[in-house]
């Protein structure tokens, strides 16, 4: 099936800043894809630039295989939902939604069918006639979300959309989005720095570094094995050893790190002898224990700090050299490691390894 | 003591603003006050009260067509700036223009430059290129004067307006002039409406351009001016009472609609 938006070797740049290097990126119909990455890593930019508010400086955009890259915002069947709603002051809840049909020439029964269809998806019924300002910041989001989706574009577009909202509610939108974006089987295009999100809602994650494509994935590889040191220090947290490889063994590789001999999964790289590599090694993935375990990786440390955090707590682990490992304890075990002294251990299959470079530097 | 001390400065400050606002309501006091004697000159004491200048004045045919003239020029004036004033704005604000701070200074220019040079200067103007003096005239003096004051305010309104407002428009189907009539000018809007409130009092008020500009017509200011030339009368007050107290409903109408148009 041909994707629904293609950007084909892209760039930007403003006089020597490049904000977008090289991007290819394929999108098919009916997915969640998010952008991720910290800000200035060229995800909006990129955007923006599907919605036709900026040019590429070279390359070209494909819409449903049709080049847009020269088609000015208001001819191209995409549409945005700014970070800030962007919701017009002076218009009712109702007259926002309608805007976009209204200038797509719907005569007014079909414009008030379809409004008041969307505002029933968000049960936002009652509020027809209110002003964007007399709404709580949570129902100027779906207003935004529906005015956006009212002239049924080809990819909605989503800015940071969940930014402006507090924690609680962020989460419970995270949800709202993801479910709206099924029941309308639409394809989402979501911009966000929050890998939490992106974990939360999308099929897959493009992950993007100083206007390149760092690793794209769905949620479940990236966090399970994150391409570089980027990506794994990006989503969740990470503990990464710095190690020497001395064997290999089916899709397992041994190493040395710090005189101890660890094993970890190979990740779909290819390991040379005495190549140094980090092993990435999640804080849920570590077993803290008293008695030293039987078998599998394990290290001897001290806990350094106690973080309780409801419901898990948070141990900060030396394991010589400096080296502190983040570990996270459930409140059934906690009780039991009340002295200093304990084992780090993990299964070889639950860490992976990872290239020894910072990408792009 | 200490108490004493510590309240003089309080006590000056509220002095002198009683004094300010004594002078300043003293003079109109006097002259509404005076519209209502009953004798033909305007003198101390009163003496009798009576209703009857008023009613002069309400048939004065003079009177009556001068306001009408004033309103018409000041709705023309008023018309003309605010597209004008907008129009200068939005090239303000506009992307990718250079120089905005000079044509800002140029467009805001007209409010500084003294009445009369600039009254003297279009008349000469306006005699160069055989233009005669009269209705026409008279507009143009006023609009090039009126123009700044809604640039100012235009401006204030749209440096505080989303900058994504205009790009959802867009991205929502709207191209760019549909944009400007359906989003930005109703965001303009309490801020136009207000702008266009001072033209029309700064066009009814205004005596030197007209003075210069106008032909036979007299407007309401010019009106005035020639019947206090030839004497004061209780009818002059009547008048004056009269326009004082229409210009200042209006004004303060206004300031409440914007006032309440700017709190939603």
């Amino acid at each position: 099936m041909e994707p629904v938006v293609q950007f084909d070797n892209v760039n930007k740049s403003y006089g020597g800043y490049v904000a977008v290097e090289n991007l290819n990126l394929s999108i098919e119909a009916g997915k969640f894809v998010t952008l991720l990455g910290p800000s200035g890593c060229g995800k909006s930019t990129s955007l923006r630039m599907l919605g036709g508010f900026e040019r590429p400086t070279s390359g070209r955009i494909l819409l449903n295989g049709k080049d847009v890259t020269r088609v000015p915002p208001n001819k191209r069947n995409v549409n945005i939902v700014f970070q800030d709603y962007a919701l017009f002051p002076h218009m009712t809840v109702a007259k926002n939604i309608a805007f976009g049909l209204e200038l797509k020439g719907f005569d007014n029964q079909k414009i008030h069918r379809r409004v008041s269809e969307l505002l029933e998806l968000v049960q936002l019924e009652e509020y027809a006639r209110r002003l964007p300002s007399e709404l709580s910041g949570g129902q100027r989001q779906r207003v935004a979300l529906m005015r956006a989706l009212a002239p049924d574009p080809d990819v909605l577009l989503l800015d940071e959309p969940l930014s402006a909202l507090d924690a609680k509610l962020r989460q419970q939108m995270q949800i709202e989005l993801k479910s709206i974006q099924e029941k309308t089987g639409k394809t989402f295009m979501f911009v966000t720095h929050d890998q939490e999100e992106a974990l939360t809602m999308s099929d897959t994650i493009v992950v993007m570094n100083k206007g390149r494509i760092e690793q794209m994935g769905d949620p479940d590889t990236l966090y399970g094995r994150p391409g570089s040191v980027f990506v794994a220090n990006f989503i969740g947290e990470t503990n990464l050893l710095r190690s020497t490889v001395l064997g290999m063994d089916g899709d397992m590789t041994t190493l040395n790190w710090n005189g101890i001999t660890i094993t970890a999964s190979q990740g779909g790289l290819a390991p040379k002898l005495g190549e140094h590599l980090y092993v990435v090694l999640r804080p849920e993935a570590i077993h803290c224990s008293v008695a030293e375990p039987a078998s599998g990786n394990r290290i001897k440390g001290k806990i350094r700090q106690r973080v309780f955090k409801g419901n898990h707590t948070s141990l900060m682990v030396d394991v010589g050299d400096g080296t502190l490992l983040n570990t996270l304890v459930h409140p059934s075990e906690i009780a039991h490691l009340s002295g200093e002294n304990i084992w780090v251990g993990w299964k070889p299959e639950t860490a992976t390894v990872i290239p020894d470079r910072h990408a792009h530097n | 003591m200490r108490a004493m001390f510590s309240d003089a400065p309080r006590v000056t400050l509220a002095a002198f603003y009683w004094a300010f606002i004594l002078y300043l309501l003293l003079p109109l006091t006097l002259m509404m006050a005076m519209s209502f004697k009953d004798a033909n000159f305007v003198a101390f004491p009163i003496g009798d009260w009576t209703f009857d200048w008023y009613g002069k004045v309400m048939q004065d045919k003079q009177f009556l067509e001068a306001c009408l003239y004033s309103i018409m020029i000041a709705a023309a004036t008023t018309l003309a700036a605010t597209i004008l004033g907008v129009w200068i704005s939005m090239l303000i604000v506009a992307e990718g223009i250079r120089g905005q701070v000079i044509i800002f200074a140029l467009a805001c220019l007209p409010a500084v430059v003294p009445g009369m040079i600039s009254a003297i200067s279009l008349r000469i103007f306006i005699s160069t290129i055989d233009m005669p003096t009269g209705t026409a005239a008279i507009i143009l003096g006023h609009t090039v004067h009126a123009v700044p004051f809604v640039v100012v305010m235009a401006l204030t309104r749209l440096r505080s307006m989303p900058g994504n407002l205009v790009d959802a428009a867009r991205d929502l189907g709207a191209d760019s002039v549909v944009a400007f009539f359906r989003v930005t000018l109703p965001y303009l809007g309490p801020a136009l409406f207000g702008g266009m409130i001072f033209c029309v009092l700064l066009s009814i008020d205004d005596f030197v351009r007209t003075f210069f500009l106008g032909g036979y017509r007299l407007t309401l200011p010019m009106l005035i001016f020639a019947k206090v030339q030839g004497g004061m009368s209780p009818e002059i007050n009547a008048m004056a009472t009269l326009v004082l107290v229409v210009t200042a409903a209006v004004g303060l109408y206004a300031e409440h609609l914007t006032r309440r148009a700017r709190t939603r």
